[in-house]
């Protein structure tokens, strides 16, 4: 592999794990205040995709889609939680993980009924398409694109949590639900603002992941085991772990993909194995 | 206790369904073509197959409470073991068994040292993940027929001579192996053993102080638990002469989770019911409903967990409290009394 293939190789696999950050850090930080496993995450990703895809085909507008897909699936993931999920508070996870699951085969047949099995992609305004030289090495625009805007953000994500007057209840929370509450403050309504949050982030990632690749009825499955691997390496409930749980996927994926084309996702499970086996709980836990 | 005196009759009752069932099922082949079609001895032989993997499923996930969500790994691996072995080495029904039995032995113990050391999420988490290595590997590796899976398996022969490929041989070799599981799983719950692992269930760590190992149990309890999907994937590769890389894939594993918690886990009889609901509900709805499906099915999971956790075993025993099912799915008699 030549210098600049490796470099061309390792921004790729920055773009890919930026993007599977905006998934894995939302199904993360909901596991972790919430107690809630979101199997449901994955097909959010997929529905903000085929919306996305819907409204640019109607409209043609790319950022038209990329604010008002995730919008939608937002307001979805809304009443999922208030009409579902919210019933779950306070039980085990396992039984959280149960329902979303189901929820996820009742998701992925509703867009097989709407949009049927073709395999689909999100067509790139011109100004996205072609490359751009960055010191030499051609690099696709749109990529680049992507990787700028996820980290943007996620570091939008990270000042919410860090410094605003929501993040604050939901950090605490991340350590003791009981204190939060007696604090007077309704955690009921911060768990359903994130469960909206973090259902649109999804979705961001949807309409972009759509852009990159293809559309299809499998992606939900693809993309929650991506980012169940992800917050598996990273430690459940942990920002940071999820971060350079992503990272280490995007690369792994990357670099996979051109050392053994068959098995790009053996190298995948091998690490989420390895780290499973040697620090059971992930490398930055928080529960 | 005011159960203690009801219990013999409600065990006699219990007998009674049982051997009902038994009778059901062995006279049932006498009404096909006549009264039913074919079809519905298709239905029941795939009801019956998954039916065996599911009491090991339930020994795992209902009596000692730790989930699999990757159980597809012993129903694929006893599927392709014996189809391989049809195929390229002899057609007896038993030597793929046992082979898949012995692989299947070694994939449990081995994976067990490792899942032993996780609990809830992180169990349900690593058994899927060791599942999909196998999904991978099945898919990836072309001497095994890669993503296409092993077609043309010739059917396997009970002695030589006697070939299970007929549809009522096999149906009552089915039957008699399905017997068998149910006996050996309701011996495993009646057991000292079977005992340990609820109480691994209520309070693990009560279960060590009295001296016992827990992980030990475990490890058991799921290389146990394994071999009934070993079987069950090995009688599946004889009733479908192809074997697709599907039979690893996490939707299976889904669907055992489904199959488990719609029926009611810790029962044995409710995994089973959630297995015959799931496959004839999905057979019946696919036919009107087409495409949409699972999209019923999926909703009547969901309806399931929110409303009623403790699965349809549950809901019946609650209706007829006093009946034989309280004393299949009670958990308040059956530690205490032994039986």
């Amino acid at each position: 592999m030549s210098f600049s293939g490796f470099l061309t190789n390792l921004l790729y696999g920055i773009t890919i794990g930026s993007a599977y950050t905006l998934i894995a850090s939302g199904l993360s930080i909901v596991f972790g205040v919430m107690g809630v496993l979101n199997f449901a995450h994955g097909s959010f990703v997929m529905l903000g995709a085929y919306t996305g895809l819907t409204i640019m085909n109607v409209t043609g507008n790319f950022w038209l889609s990329l604010t008002l897909a995730p919008l939608a699936v937002a307001l979805l993931g809304g009443i999922v939680e208030r009409s579902m999920v919210s019933r779950l508070y306070g039980k085990d996870v396992p039984s959280t993980l149960f329902l979303t699951f189901g929820l996820s085969m009742v998701f992925s047949n509703v867009v097989l009924l709407i949009w049927g099995g073709s395999h689909y992609s999100i067509q790139l305004p011109s100004y996205f398409k072609g490359f751009i030289n960055l010191a030499g090495m051609y690099y696709p625009k749109f990529r680049l694109f992507v990787l700028l805007f996820s980290c943007a953000l996620v570091a939008v994500l990270w000042l919410f949590l860090s410094r605003s007057r929501w993040g604050l209840p939901i950090r605490a929370g991340l350590h003791d639900l009981e204190t939060v509450e007696a604090f007077g403050i309704d955690i009921y309504r911060v768990f359903s603002v994130l469960f909206i949050i973090c259902s649109g982030l999804a979705a961001v990632a949807g309409v972009i992941i759509g852009s990159m690749r293809s559309i299809n009825p499998m992606m939900d499955l693809d993309l929650i085991t991506v980012a169940l691997i992800v917050i598996v390496i990273g430690g459940l409930g942990s920002f940071k772990g999820a971060l350079i749980g992503s990272l280490i996927l995007g690369l792994a994926e990357a670099f996979g993909a051109q050392a053994a084309p068959g098995f790009a996702k053996f190298t995948t499970w091998v690490i989420m194995a390895l780290v499973l086996i040697l620090r059971p709980k992930g490398l930055f836990s928080e529960r | 206790m005011a159960d203690t005196e009801s219990i013999p009759r409600k065990l006699q009752s219990r007998t009674i369904i049982e051997a009902a069932v038994l009778l059901i099922l062995l006279l049932l082949p006498l009404g096909s073509g006549r009264l039913f079609s074919d079809f519905y001895i298709a239905l029941c032989l795939r009801i019956m197959i998954f039916g065996i993997l599911m009491l090991g499923f339930d020994l795992l996930a209902g009596y000692c409470g730790l989930v699999s969500f990757g159980h597809a790994m012993f129903f694929g691996t006893g599927a392709y073991v014996a189809a391989l072995t049809w195929k390229y080495f002899t057609d007896s029904i038993w030597i793929g068994m046992l082979l898949g039995l012995g692989l299947n032995a070694i994939i449990g113990y081995v994976l067990g040292l490792l899942v032993v050391r996780t609990r809830t999420v992180y169990f349900i988490f690593l058994t899927f993940a060791f599942s999909q290595f196998f999904f991978v590997t099945a898919n990836g590796w072309r001497l095994i027929g890669g993503t296409d899976g092993l077609t043309g398996i010739p059917a396997p022969a009970l002695v030589p001579g006697v070939s299970l490929g007929e549809r009522i041989p096999f149906y009552y070799f089915t039957v008699a192996f399905l017997l068998i599981a149910y006996w050996v799983a309701r011996r495993i719950v009646n057991s000292h053993f079977g005992r340990l692992l609820r109480g691994i269930h209520q309070n693990e760590e009560r279960v060590n102080f009295l001296g016992y190992n827990s992980p030990l149990l475990i490890r058991r309890v799921f290389l146990i638990s394994g071999l009934f999907g070993s079987v069950s994937g090995t009688l599946m590769a004889c009733f479908q002469p192809f074997v697709p890389p599907d039979y690893f894939h996490l939707s299976m594993s889904g669907e055992f989770v489904m199959m488990g918690l719609l029926g009611g886990m810790g029962t044995l009889v409710g995994p089973l019911m959630g297995t015959a609901i799931v496959i004839f509900l999905g057979d019946l709805l696919s036919s009107w409903l087409k495409e949409a499906w699972m999209l019923c099915l999926g909703a009547l999971y969901v309806i399931c967990i929110l409303f009623s956790p403790e699965g349809l075993a549950k809901i019946i025993a609650n209706i007829s409290a006093t009946g034989f099912l309280s004393r299949l799915s009670g958990r308040k008699g059956s530690t205490i009394n032994g039986s």
